[in-house]
């Protein structure tokens, strides 16, 4: 239900500028993520846009209205924190009461003893305690409403958490790394629950994550952020398929993508390690380049395969449904991760030499000062 | 499974310390606290309850009670409140703070029998500066008005200050009107910088996103976050100040000792000093430990409540 647009951004904190003059817009009902390794900038975005830290330069605009001088409480946002931040003093209710309380009652109506004798208090009360009681019906913790916060699980108290942010229906929703302290299987069953609950409500949320896999997954949009300037905004598929910068295909993309040295020749045809590769560069670069090949597009080939990356197993890594093999080519010159299927990897071992072949059509290049460059066959 | 006793032998030392340390001293004080023994005076009677019934009948006794249990329901509020105050308004701060700590502070690390000398002379009837002041403010026209409330109507005259400006200047140690008064003031500008500090400690405690929490859910005045943050989360601070400011104030003596004697007319007569007067000057061991039991009585009820809402109320997770 929130449009929020930012312009010119900029934050620093005496000397250290952690935000460089962002400019991006957030459609309304989008579900976008800012994902970046930790201290780009992105929970101080966050805050900017919540009202909790003013920027240094620059306007944030909530729906065509510009909010830069209106207190966080004021923005009509809810936000969700990583420390959860719930009252500890007070019930699971009385918790999900609070937004409730401190914006649909009058002063008057919240003074203790006076309130007693305004007529339709208990009316409005009853009001305010079906909102608690739907939310929490949504989000499955009617059974906690009576325990205080300590007595919580992680899980527990984030729908908590959300269930607070919930409760009063914002304009758009913050979330600052929500799932970071939860353990792992209960991460990737919250990140299906808050895509859910985005598809119900359809609001607008914004959600920071250090984490490439929940920005992946979730997100309608995508903002990969790195030094306090956002790299990359775009889906999670065109993100991942086509970087813009080497930085973005190293941080998305897990394991890490391999790099290894190319050049290309005047007709942009690329050679990498003597090997030459089938699509040629857009516009032919006569500088020497680098060469982009995720660990998943890459394969192990029978041992008498000709035209293939030759390399030296160093380390064996078993996940289950796939096996990733840690190499060492030219020598211990260069390093490459292979995904192969559990299957084929049976009969390697440490120390084997391996043949390795690639998928021609999933190979990106990078300028030395890793901007992406174009393929033919790419747009 | 071995029986050998020699566990025993290891907590030994420190069970027999104990027990002679601090198990012993109550335990005699408790048989003293039934006779009428004199120190130096080689026999003495068992008088039963005699002592604690003394307690109830004797005039000193009950003024002893009054002025103590004044003096604490004085000080303890005011200086924990005070204490929260000063602490809230130096976290605030963005510079400076260092040194409001240091000099809020300063009282508690000074003797308190030291600073009771400089009180003395503060608040000499004579000599002391503060009367100096009050009597200088008579002659001046507006500070006589504000103070007189003449601004606001009312005849100068019948005030308190008008009073004292037309009479004479109050005798704040020596008067049993002031006396109590005097002394609680010094209790609290020596314990409110102590509390100030735990609440510097605790108010450092609460977590920031607290705060931001509230303010998105839409806590828009200072008064609302601190009803809604500030104070539930100092829970288990102020049970520790409020305890330990209770106790301290029920022994207080150092300022009663060298300022007024428990004095005048007993009006500042707390129960430490009477411990003292009766136990070590006067020799009579017998009430002194009467004394010292139900003081320990007191100590005890303050604990126990204290363990009490820490158990209960003020303990979140």
């Amino acid at each position: 239900m929130a449009e929020i647009q930012l312009k010119n951004i900029s934050k620093s904190y005496g000397d250290t500028k952690v935000i460089k003059d962002l400019d991006f817009s957030i459609v309304d009902g989008e579900f976008i993520t800012v994902v970046g390794p930790s201290g780009c900038g992105k929970s101080t975005l966050l805050r900017i846009i919540a009202g909790l830290e003013s920027q240094s330069s620059g306007d944030v605009f909530i729906n065509g209205r510009e909010v830069n001088k209106v207190r966080a409480s004021e923005r009509d946002l809810a936000m969700v924190f990583q420390s959860y931040a719930l009252y500890p003093h007070l019930s699971v209710q009385q918790n999900l009461m609070v937004p409730l309380k401190l914006r649909r009652l009058s002063s008057l109506e919240r003074f203790p003893l006076l309130n007693w004798f305004l007529p339709n208090r208990r009316a409005r009360l009853n009001d305010l305690n079906e909102k608690v009681l739907e939310a929490a019906e949504t989000l499955q913790i009617t059974h906690l409403l009576g325990r205080k916060p300590g007595q919580l699980s992680g899980g527990q108290q984030q729908r908590v958490a959300v269930g607070r942010a919930m409760v009063r229906e914002p304009v758009a929703f913050l979330m600052d790394e929500p799932l970071s302290n939860l353990d792992a299987a209960l991460r990737v069953h919250m990140r299906a629950e808050i895509s859910e609950l985005h598809r119900k409500l359809k609001t607008t949320f914004v959600y920071v994550t250090h984490d490439q896999a929940e920005a992946l997954t979730m997100s309608d949009r995508m903002a990969v952020m790195m030094d306090g300037e956002i790299l990359q905004l775009d889906t999670p598929t065109e993100i991942y398929n086509n970087p813009l910068n080497l930085q973005v295909a190293e941080f998305i993309g897990s394991p890490k993508i391999n790099v290894l040295p190319a050049e290309s020749d005047d007709y942009g045809q690329i050679t990498c390690m003597g090997l030459s590769m089938s699509l040629p560069l857009k516009t032919p670069n006569k500088e020497s380049i680098l060469l982009g090949l995720r660990p998943e597009h890459t394969e192990l080939l029978a041992p008498k395969s000709k035209n293939c990356f030759v390399g030296e197993i160093k380390y064996k890594e078993n996940l289950g449904p796939d096996i990733y093999l840690h190499l060492i080519l030219n020598e211990g010159q260069h390093k490459m991760i292979v995904r192969s299927e559990p299957g084929k990897a049976l009969d390697v071992n440490i120390g084997d030499t391996v043949k390795i072949g690639w998928k021609e059509d999933k190979i990106m290049a990078f300028e030395k000062n890793g901007k992406s460059l174009p393929l033919k066959n790419q747009s | 499974m071995s029986h050998s006793r020699s566990h025993f032998w290891f907590v030994a030392p420190a069970v027999l310390l104990m027990f002679v340390i601090l198990i012993l001293p109550i335990f005699v004080a408790g048989i003293f606290s039934f006779t009428d023994y004199n120190l130096g005076s080689t026999d003495f009677r068992w008088i039963g309850w005699k002592n604690y019934e003394a307690l109830g009948k004797y005039s000193s006794y009950r003024k002893m009670f009054t002025a103590s249990l004044t003096y604490v329901v004085i000080v303890v509020p005011v200086s924990v409140l005070l204490g929260l105050g000063s602490a809230m308004l130096i976290s605030s701060l963005r510079f400076g703070g260092e040194f409001y700590k240091a000099i809020f502070f300063l009282p508690v690390m000074a003797t308190l029998l030291a600073m009771a000398i400089v009180w003395e002379f503060t608040l000499d009837p004579i000599v002391g500066i503060v009367n100096r002041f009050l009597e200088d403010g008579c002659s001046v026209g507006w500070f006589y008005q504000f103070f007189t409330g003449g601004w606001l109507g009312f005849n100068p005259a019948d005030s308190w200050y008008g009073n004292i400006c037309s009479e004479r200047m109050p005798n704040w140690l020596g008067n049993k009107k002031y006396a109590l008064g005097s002394i609680s003031f010094i209790g609290i500008w020596q314990a409110f910088g102590f509390n100030m500090v735990l609440y510097l400690a605790g108010l450092m405690a609460v977590p920031r996103d607290l705060y931001a929490a509230a303010e998105i859910d839409g806590a828009k005045s200072t008064w609302e976050t601190f009803k809604l943050v500030t104070w539930p989360m100092l829970g288990p601070t102020h049970v520790f100040v409020i305890t330990i400011t209770s106790i301290r104030s029920f022994q207080v003596f150092d300022t009663v000792e060298a300022l007024t004697r428990g004095g005048p007319s007993k009006s500042t007569y707390m129960m430490v000093y009477a411990m003292y007067e009766k136990g070590v000057k006067q020799n009579l061991v017998g009430m002194g430990s009467t004394l010292t039991i139900v003081f320990l009585g007191f100590v005890l009820l303050i604990t126990l409540t204290q363990v009490y809402f820490i158990n209960r109320k003020v303990h979140y997770s």
